[in-house]
């Protein structure tokens, strides 16, 4: 028994819902992906609790300083430890069946207790004060501290708790990914569904991880810099190239903006694998595999300089002609996004589709990315982006793109549930997770486009003004039916029963 | 038209002409393709062939045309038409520390094209301008450290109180930086 398999029996109530079947021989692929899923959905629970605590106090009036500790806190658990993570524990397990490799070894180990311990000292960091928001908003935390607002001590703790969770995502998750794809032998008793590299189900996996790679380098140089500076090893003069408001937010945004573009890779490619899988003819193939890798290599492309919409209001700081770049590659992604829509639906329309809890819950956070993706591509218009651009249209974008592809993941999951545990869901409740899911991120996700375009400032502590409360409160609604849905979801994980065949032989077929 | 489109309310609109139609041809085709009828399609690989060229070119059009379309409203135009014309520029300083706005003049002339130059002098803030209706009229990232200001040029058609806000997450007091531009009647 794995040193994973035996703390996930060891944790109360969600280790029950992830206990790795030992009887198949495929505790090397299932132990410590299983793992990171079970972290993730406590992650999820923590972020579901300040989720629902931050709009509370806009409603009840409660001390703005609550709203600001929330909102940070509810944000970062939710993009990183949950996530990121699920994305971790499902795409590694998915990788390991499909090349025969096992996630064994440190590497794993450090990936997982380099996002969770990050995760957790961020958490007390905002806990000691540090309310930066999600996305740091570089140079606050120490602007912050030099105006007492925090102290030096919560900026050390919880920057050391986002560089630990930065190195999982930009070092430690994409080598992984690359030593399983590129080196060791294959074992077959460990192949479930094997797969090449130009496999569009596989494609995906290699780009993101290269993606991560290459996009956050410049971070982690920044960001190494600045914690050798705060711990005291360099001094803080040989910092000061990596504490210019400029460097460190471009290099943040550069990752920032592609770890989302990676992740929708990544995601892509799962449902690429998986739909196949539930056509109604049994072909098992989709439309054209052609198209499929051209859209996600449009993606990768187009993507990859795109970030720069996020600096448009800063022009002519920004050079206006950097901008417009970001505006045409940002509305190049729709291409890649158009190609897609197109090989999904003529898939199902070619060989019919048996619409199972776990397709549908990946197709509909899919359809939740496509939204998504349209409200991005508008706001990354330069001349929109003035309009936007720290509404809550940005908060609306990001929270989407984040729960879109945690349900595309939450879907793919349901498909190798029983591979990892031996138990099946329950078909009922997995399509009343897909219904509410339905209702409360769709809703939730116009809700928050619709307060955007009123012009309701994001992360914002005010909403009782210019009738914004009407939209806050639409945002509850929709979010409470967003939290049942993950509520029964995990639910179904607890109430999940045995499967008397062995799982290992019934993967294989 | 294109005046009410390049507005936020503009955008969420383009978003839903963009997202509504992709759905009803989602829910038609799981719908047809899982309970009405899941078996193999009969539609020939040209008709399919015929489909993704037209849709792409749809998809084509409509982003080519809205971008282009754009171009009119976008700030630098904008600053190219003032600066192009012969009227006035009223030269508006804005400095931000956390948590208010230093503007150096917040008493403009309805019809007064100004040109706002923004600089931050701790943190990253934001300069929004809203219209006396309450809908956002633009924003701009005022970063500290740079050389140069963030600047956009805007001109006031209608006279009341403009409110202004800060749009950039700046600490516990963001949501209380807030000010006041007043645009009087032009006489």
């Amino acid at each position: 028994m794995t040193i994973a398999t035996a703390i996930i029996q060891k944790t109360p109530i969600f280790g029950k819902m992830f206990a790795v079947d030992k009887s198949t021989g495929l505790e090397e692929i299932n132990a410590w992906p299983a793992l990171m899923i079970m972290a993730s959905f406590v992650w999820l629970v923590v972020a579901g609790l300040f989720g629902f605590v931050m709009p509370a106090t806009q409603i009840f009036d409660l001390n703005t300083d609550h709203f600001y500790t929330t909102l940070t806190l509810h944000g970062a658990a939710l993009a990183f430890p949950f996530s990121f993570q699920l994305m971790m524990g499902v795409g590694l397990h998915r990788s390991g069946g499909c090349v025969g490799k096992g996630v064994t070894g440190w590497l794993p180990a450090m990936a997982f207790i380099a996002m969770n311990l990050g995760a957790a000292l961020l958490t007390v960091g905002v806990l000691m004060g540090l309310k930066v928001s999600l996305v740091v908003m570089y140079p606050l935390p120490l602007v912050g501290a030099q105006m007492g607002v925090w102290s030096m001590n919560a900026v050390v703790v919880g920057f050391s708790g986002i560089y630990l969770v930065l190195a999982c995502m930009i070092l430690l998750y994409p080598i992984l990914v690359i030593k399983m794809l590129f080196f060791g032998k294959k074992r077959p008793d460990l192949v479930l569904s094997e797969r090449s590299l130009n496999d569009p189900g596989m494609l995906g996996m290699i780009l993101s991880a290269l993606t991560l790679l290459i996009a956050g380098t410049p971070l982690v140089i920044v960001g190494t810099t600045v914690m050798a500076a705060l711990y005291g090893i360099i001094p803080m003069s040989m910092a000061a190239w990596a504490t210019e408001p400029v460097v460190f937010q471009y290099a943040f945004f550069i990752f920032a903006h592609n770890l989302m573009e990676a992740m929708a890779l990544m995601v892509m490619s799962a449902m690429y694998a998986t739909l196949p899988l539930y056509l109604a003819d049994g072909t098992r193939k989709l439309f054209s595999n052609k198209l499929a890798n051209l859209a996600l290599w449009i993606l990768l492309l187009t993507s990859v300089t795109s970030f720069l919409h996020h600096f448009i209001t800063l022009t002519p700081n920004q050079p206006a002609v950097l901008s417009y770049w970001g505006n045409i590659m940002s509305w190049g992604t729709g291409i890649g996004a158009a190609i897609s829509i197109f090989t999904v639906l003529a898939t199902i329309w070619q060989h019919g589709l048996r619409a199972e809890p776990g397709i549908m819950a990946a197709l509909i956070g899919w359809v939740l990315y496509i939204l998504d993706g349209a409200s991005a591509v508008v706001t990354s218009n330069v001349a929109w982006s003035y309009q936007l651009h720290g509404t809550m249209w940005q908060s609306g974008h990001t929270m989407t793109v984040i729960v879109a592809m945690s349900i595309m993941w939450m879907g793919v999951l349901y498909h190798h549930y029983p591979v990892i545990t031996g138990r099946k869901l329950d078909p009922v409740l997995g399509s009343w997770f897909v219904r509410l899911f339905t209702i409360g991120g769709i809703g939730a996700a116009v809700a928050m486009l619709a307060g955007g375009a009123a012009g309701m400032p994001r992360r914002f502590a005010a909403w009782n003004q210019e009738g914004w409360m009407f939209y806050g409160n639409l945002i509850v609604i929709f979010g409470l039916i967003l939290g049942a849905s993950f509520v029964v979801y995990m639910y179904n994980l607890m109430k999940s029963r045995e499967i008397s065949a062995p799982m290992g032989e019934m993967a294989r077929a | 038209m294109l005046d009410m489109l390049f507005t936020g309310w503009g955008a969420f609109w383009m978003t839903l002409f963009m997202l509504v139609p992709f759905a009803a041809i989602f829910f038609y085709v799981v719908y047809r393709k899982s309970v009405t009828d899941s078996g193999p399609g009969t539609t020939p690989p040209a008709t399919m062939s015929r489909i993704e060229g037209i849709w792409l070119a749809v998809v084509f059009v409509v982003f080519v045309g809205v971008n282009l379309g754009s171009l009119k409203y976008m700030p630098t135009i904008k600053a190219a038409h003032a600066a192009t014309s012969n009227q006035p520029l009223h030269e508006v300083d804005v400095s931000a520390t956390s948590w208010a706005f230093d503007i150096s003049n917040r008493q403009i002339e309805a019809g007064s094209t100004v040109r706002f130059s923004g600089r931050s002098k701790d943190t990253m803030h934001g300069f929004a301008v809203y219209h006396p209706d309450g809908r956002m009229l633009f924003t701009m990232m005022l970063m500290p450290g740079l050389k140069n200001p963030t600047t956009l040029v805007h001109t006031f058609k209608e006279p009341g109180k403009y409110k202004v806000r800060c749009l950039e997450y700046c600490g516990i007091a963001h949501h209380a930086m807030q000010d006041e531009l007043i645009i009087a009647r032009n006489n």
